[in-house]
């Protein structure tokens, strides 16, 4: 697939045409990311079941979290052009498989019994991976690649003192968070390459 | 009986101490209190960086204060997770720690020193490649605080109390514990439990603890008056591991090894036990540890290669969790002595011509160890279709074919054959039954005659047996008689009587047809006529 087979520069709504293989890449692309969707809502069940109550209880709402270089879409998401939505969703989803990786060593630690949620956390951060690849590949087919380095969430500087020591009910609500960050992209990530499949979502 | 090796017994060394968690006996589990003078430390403080200072702390692990050891009850109302057991009484209070934790019960031995090796890294270390910064709720005058909970996830005995404390840290004068609450697991704390140590300082005091329920550990929460989740802490309640016993190890065609054991009497801990089990040569070698668990059955172990023959081996099981250790008795045992092999394959079963009560059974001997030099001994089990009750053929020595009899006819029979290897390397020991072949199904053919029923009847046809014959010539000898005088007896009269006879004969056919069976007196009053 060759540079520039289609483009995203132009912001109003006027139809963009692709080519055969683009338009195949787009459409399989979207697929992943409905079924990593759906997935990800197996996810979140399998993890809050295994936390306890009140993880997973109705009405269950833990502080706020804020993970340094990745957090949920914003409420302007939806009212930036196509292509920065695009690059902010590939940027997340290379952001979450170290996430969701750390989140499947601390459940090793609290749930060993839970081999399903292990295994779900590891596929996740597999699919996270795959399916940010996959939209990397139509970002540079579409010529609206990621401008310059995209900074990791294993950066040196760190906001936690080495010193303290984590709880459980903290690591607990901190992998709640990053399971939910996770349906979150994927979903938005679903929404945005909808607009790109040509003739809509089937 | 699985294993034939010795069992050596061994006294466990002193396994742990009485206190879970006492200083310098560091267990499995993190810390509940940290050293003195350390505190969560803070995140970047100033609001230089890009990112808000932290407000929100589930981390914080502040000391017990004097205080609270000093407005702790002595008694505890009834907590609202109440134990099913009595509490037993406090008699030694555990140094270095705010909460009230009751000893051990005697012939439980609490972790030992070799449970060092299995102290879980701080959860700390699992988290530093990310960037992390937690944040409480906006500022701007909202009344935001933080709190934290004491003690941080502590581990405690089933029936023990806990004494606990939410410390609020507000940002805004006038922050203040008065209307927070608890939840533990999700259901909110009767407000009888809780007290308010001082302004900031809400204090629970729960007793009798049942089992964790979870083994990620009871949610332990602290609630601001609106029900926001203001810090958490998680509980771990159980029992210290018991000793495991009963294993038993095989080999499978001398390749491999492994054994499964029984843990300890109850087996629920309620807390993550790790089981491990390790092996030794005997004589020299040091400890190793199996790999892979769980092969056949939840405490199985399975050591896939590197096993010495004609050496015998040490094998035991160590299990471990928060509250401590045990270790089992030592196994003593040489692979050879447990080895098993596959079941025999291609078990053909078939009937035996058109013999109603017979199936052949047909197997081949295990190949794995034919280059072993064993001999082997076999067993065949068989049920019919719709029963579960095998019968087992024990004598079958070590042919590998049988027949069967004594079967029903027209029956399925379901039939398997199990091998014994003996005699590997020339030993003299029986080895361990393998398990049992796939069910091979075969019908015995069906019976061909019928079945006894509607009472006995004479034969058929005109022909006499043997019993009507004498009769007959009994009656013609007294008709002669009665008729002996007369002179013109002859062979004439003897066809006449024949005859008759058969006309008799033909007469009660007639009736067996119809279904009855000709009484004796009708058919004498046929044989002997008036007059001839």
């Amino acid at each position: 697939m060759s540079q520039r087979e289609g483009s995203l520069d132009s912001q109003d709504d006027s139809p963009i045409s692709f080519l055969p293989h683009l338009e195949a890449k787009i459409r399989q692309t979207h697929n992943l990311a409905q079924l990593l969707t759906k997935y990800s809502e197996q996810l979140l069940e399998e993890y809050v079941q295994q936390q306890g109550d009140p993880f997973g209880l109705p009405g269950f709402s833990p502080p706020r979290i804020s993970l340094a270089g990745l957090s949920g879409p914003a409420p302007s998401h939806a009212g930036l052009p196509l292509s920065e939505r695009l690059r902010l969703d590939a940027a997340a989803l290379s952001a979450l498989p170290a996430l969701l990786d750390a989140v499947r060593r601390h459940q090793a630690e609290l749930n060993p019994r839970a081999p399903r949620l292990l295994r779900s956390l590891e596929e996740a951060a597999r699919q996270a991976r795959a399916l940010g690849a996959a939209l990397e590949t139509v970002l540079a087919a579409l010529g609206a690649a990621a401008r310059g380095p995209r900074a990791e969430p294993t950066a040196t500087t760190t906001h936690y003192n080495a010193n303290s020591t984590a709880g459980v009910f903290s690591a607990k609500v901190l992998g709640l968070h990053v399971c939910g960050l996770y349906g979150e992209w994927v979903s938005r990530t679903e929404g945005d390459l909808s607009q790109l499949v040509p003739g809509g979502v089937a | 009986m699985r294993c034939s090796g010795m069992v050596a017994g061994r006294r466990p060394a002193g396994w742990g101490a009485r206190c879970p968690r006492a200083v310098g006996r560091p267990v499995r589990g993190p810390a509940i209190i940290p050293p003195p003078g350390a505190g969560l430390g803070a995140g970047p403080g100033g609001a230089s960086g890009a990112l808000a200072p932290c407000q929100f702390r589930l981390l914080r692990l502040a000391p017990a204060s004097q205080s609270v050891r000093a407005q702790r009850r002595a008694g505890s109302p009834e907590p609202q997770s109440a134990s099913r057991r009595d509490a037993p009484t406090p008699s030694r209070r555990c140094s270095h720690r705010p909460l009230r934790a009751t000893p051990m019960p005697a012939g439980r031995p609490g972790p030992a020193a070799q449970s060092a090796r299995r102290q879980p890294r701080p959860l700390s270390s699992l988290w530093s490649p990310l960037l992390l910064c937690v944040l409480g709720v906006p500022r701007g005058g909202s009344g935001a605080h933080t709190a934290v909970i004491s003690p941080q996830d502590p581990t405690l005995l089933i029936g023990s109390s806990l004494q606990a404390t939410c410390s609020i840290h507000g940002d805004t004068p006038g922050a203040s514990a008065e209307g927070l609450y608890w939840t533990l697991n999700g259901r909110r704390l009767p407000s009888e439990l809780s007290h308010l140590l001082n302004t900031s300082t809400l204090a629970l005091a729960l007793a009798n603890l049942n089992g964790s329920r979870q083994q990620s550990g009871d949610n332990l929460v602290c609630h601001a008056r609106d029900g926001s989740i203001l810090a958490g802490s998680c509980l771990y309640v159980g029992l210290p591991p018991e000793k495991p016993f009963n294993i038993s190890c095989w080999s499978r065609n001398m390749k491999d090894l492994t054994c499964r054991w029984t843990p300890g009497a109850h087996g629920e801990t309620f807390l993550h036990t790790n089981y491990s089990l390790k092996y030794k040569l005997r004589w020299y070698g040091q400890d190793n540890t199996c790999e892979e668990y769980h092969t056949v059955g939840p405490h199985s172990c399975h050591i896939p290669k590197d096993l010495a023959l004609f050496t015998p081996y040490e094998i035991w099981v160590e299990a471990t969790n928060r509250l401590g250790s045990a270790r089992s008795d030592v196994l003593t045992l040489d692979v050879l002595d447990v080895v098993t092999t596959d079941p025999p394959p291609d078990v053909h079963v078939s009937r035996v011509g058109g013999l109603e009560d017979q199936l052949s059974v047909r197997w081949v001997s295990p190949p794995a160890l034919k280059d072993f030099l064993f001999q082997a001994k076999y067993q065949i089990r068989y049920r019919v279709e719709d029963s579960v009750d095998w019968k087992v053929v024990d004598d079958v020595s070590n042919q590998t074919s049988c027949r069967l009899a004594g079967l029903k006819p027209g029956t399925v029979y379901f039939v398997q054959v199990r091998c014994n290897p003996f005699g590997i390397y020339g030993s003299k020991k029986a080895g361990i039954w393998s398990e049992w072949s796939h069910p091979t199904a075969a019908s015995t053919p069906r019976s061909e005659r019928p079945g006894p029923g509607g009472g006995v009847c004479e034969p058929r046809g005109g022909e006499p047996s043997s019993g009507p014959v004498r009769r007959e010539l009994k009656q013609f000898l007294g008709w002669l008689k009665k008729h002996a005088y007369c002179s013109n007896l002859s062979f004439r009269l003897y066809d006449q009587w024949r005859a008759w006879m058969q006309k008799s004969h033909k007469t009660r056919n007639q009736h067996r047809t119809r279904g009855s069976c000709p009484r004796a007196d009708g058919a004498r009053r046929e044989v002997l006529p008036d007059k001839l």
